[in-house]
């Protein structure tokens, strides 16, 4: 069932309504019924995987907290212990409590790679038989890959290590628990979320309150513009220039399919993630948010902070300030440090965490070479960014550069488009050959008739010259949006502010763009979400 | 208290450490300051700062590091 289909709005309707019907105290069971049969409406044998890990971290994070209870109660039932020994007792059980974090998070590790790359790995070793000539092959393993499998792990970790580290108890309820894990608001594609915060919401009760169904269903109907005006329109071109014509690109087309794959990208994930936490509004639950203007970033650093958030404070948290941390890593920093001086102390943690973390993140999306060198093209980026700090600043101090006006700030942004262009070529462009045939030619050729229009062939690559202008519009008017939404505004709240006439044509004015031009063809599959394959 | 200032100044010698209260909320100190510092901090006091002590609250100011390190002294 896919977010964007009349069934998924059919049946997000029937749950608000028997949610909100029923006697507060059993809401999230009807939830819970909900997201289990969204999950099976995907197929019967997906169910399996989520329920295993759902019962096994469960019992994991159950037994960590009866460690720290039953230590509890006995230094409670003692009054005679010393300090020390008090002490003595808290590291056995922090000890004892680390080793079934660990196997659990390794547990919960080995499932998610075992299912994602088998196959992967078992056909790079085949390449390298064949390259080698060798007479022998892996057979490849019909495996299944349950849908949200990466979200629903990763949340799952991070409940491990929350409850490890003794920032929350381990929820009792099992039933409670599987909610967190399979709420379908967030299964398919995310966001990426932590008990604390999204699994204590789902065990409250919640009043039905005007607001949250309004802001809600604007909030889907805003995911819906960016998914079907955006996304599933430039989709055609994306297709075309990155998958069967690049031969006779010069730069002026490297360019262009580029911009095409960014709002393709941005309008698909973010538009997915818009519709996720309107659904969830409407049931009063608030989904962290995702995506904050990525366009508008100055620096990689900064892009990371706006892009795919959910992912980036996952990793901010459970990889990157633990590797920071790690004995390793903060031992040579000090050598560094105490040798050649403070920043030589800080470019040790900066170079290692993000190759850590930016490894991880590419073969997250995949093993492959494409997606790995694109990794360690972020973070050498964020590196070195932190390394040379102290070079650019003199530099902009020496040459005068006004760093705190409009000028340099767009500066700074075009240079992220730049910088996030190449990387995005590395990814999508056929082959790590092409992709950098395509990147010199960014540099070396240019035709300004195909970029202007003027020779027609910009209408050849599966958009035409109607829906081009269609899709112009569109991106203006979410650029518009963005710039209002950089300055502050906070757009569902000043709509509400307007008189009803206004607020009811511009919700209607955007219903109709999206029924009359949102991308319905007879091939298209509605349902392909790209982050839902991650 | 002086020795965490001391600790503060050899690693970043333009902030102004008695003063700022939001090292952390304003982007005084980012991420890889706050690093070096904790393994100052580890090995001037003997502690172990986990990855969970990493809190904007813990680092904003030099007294709330103070407090952070008593409090991590006390419970060791």
């Amino acid at each position: 069932m896919s977010y964007t289909s009349v069934t998924f709005l059919a049946f997000l309707l029937g749950t608000i309504i028997v949610y909100y019907a029923v006697p507060k105290k059993i809401q999230w069971v009807v939830l819970l019924v909900a997201s289990y049969g969204f999950y099976l409406s995907t197929g019967v044998e997906q169910v399996i995987y989520i329920l295993a890990t759902t019962i096994f971290t469960f019992g994991a994070g159950r037994l960590m907290q009866k460690f720290r209870d039953d230590n509890q109660a006995k230094i409670s039932a003692n009054d005679q212990l010393t300090k020390d020994e008090k002490r003595q007792m808290k590291k056995v059980v922090t000890r004892k409590v680390h080793t079934v974090q660990v196997i659990a998070v390794l547990v919960n590790l080995a499932v998610l790679a075992g299912v994602k790359f088998t196959n992967t790995i078992f056909r790079n070793v085949n390449e390298l038989f064949g390259f080698f000539q060798w007479d022998a092959s892996l057979p490849l393993v019909n495996i299944l890959v349950p849908l949200g499998l990466s979200y629903y792990t990763f949340n799952c970790i991070g409940y491990l290590i929350d409850v490890g580290r003794g920032k929350h108890a381990a929820e009792s309820n099992i039933g409670k628990f599987a909610l967190f894990t399979s709420f379908f608001p967030m299964i398919v594609q995310g966001p990426l979320c932590r008990f604390s915060d999204v699994g204590e919401q789902l065990k409250q009760p919640h009043k039905l309150e005007y607001n949250n169904l309004k802001y809600g269903a604007q909030l889907i109907l805003w995911g819906f513009f960016k998914k079907l005006v955006i996304a599933d329109r430039v989709s055609a071109i994306v297709l075309t220039m990155f998958h069967s014509q690049y031969s006779g690109y010069t730069g002026s087309h490297v360019f262009f399919a580029v911009l095409a794959y960014s709002f393709q990208i941005y309008g698909d994930f973010s538009g997915g993630t818009d519709i996720c936490r309107g659904a969830a509004q409407m049931l009063g639950i608030n989904l962290p948010e995702n995506f904050q203007r990525p366009f508008f970033a100055t620096s990689m650093g900064d892009y990371w902070h706006r892009w795919h958030m959910s992912l980036g404070a996952w990793m901010r948290e459970f990889v990157f300030y633990p590797v920071m941390l790690s004995k390793p890593v903060t031992r040579v920093s000090k050598f560094f440090r105490k040798r050649f001086g403070s920043h030589a102390g800080k470019i040790v943690p900066s170079v290692a965490a993000p190759f850590v973390v930016f490894f991880l993140i590419g073969i997250w999306h995949g093993i492959t070479l494409q997606r790995i060198i694109n990794g360690l093209y972020h973070a050498t980026l964020i590196s070195s960014s932190v390394a040379l700090a102290p070079v650019f600043k003199t530099v902009t101090e020496k040459l005068k550069i006004n760093t705190q006006c409009f000028s340099y700030r767009l500066f700074q942004m075009l240079r992220t488009f730049f910088l996030l262009a190449i990387s995005r070529i590395i990814t999508q462009a056929g082959t790590l050959r092409i992709a950098l045939r395509m990147i010199k030619r960014l540099f070396t050729s240019w035709s300004w008739d195909f970029i202007t229009g003027a020779d027609g062939t910009i209408y050849k690559l599966g958009v035409d010259q109607k829906n081009m202008s269609i899709l112009f519009l569109a991106i203006m008017a979410l650029l518009v949006v963005g710039i209002l939404q950089e300055k502050g505004v906070k757009i569902r709240e000043s709509l509400a502010k307007q008189n009803l006439i206004f607020r009811w044509l511009m919700v209607l004015g955007l219903l109709v763009v999206v029924l009359v031009y949102g991308v319905y063809g007879p091939d298209y599959n509605a349902g392909d979400f790209i982050y839902a394959g991650h | 208290m002086e020795k965490i200032l001391e600790i503060l100044k050899s690693i970043r010698s333009d902030v102004d450490f008695e003063k700022e209260e939001r090292l952390i909320d304003d982007g005084i100190l980012d991420s890889f300051d706050v690093v070096s510092v904790i393994g100052e901090l580890c090995d001037e006091f003997d502690i172990t700062i986990t990855t969970d002590m990493m809190e904007p609250e813990n680092f904003n100011s030099a007294k709330a590091i103070h407090a952070l390190v008593e409090r991590i002294l006390d419970e060791e």
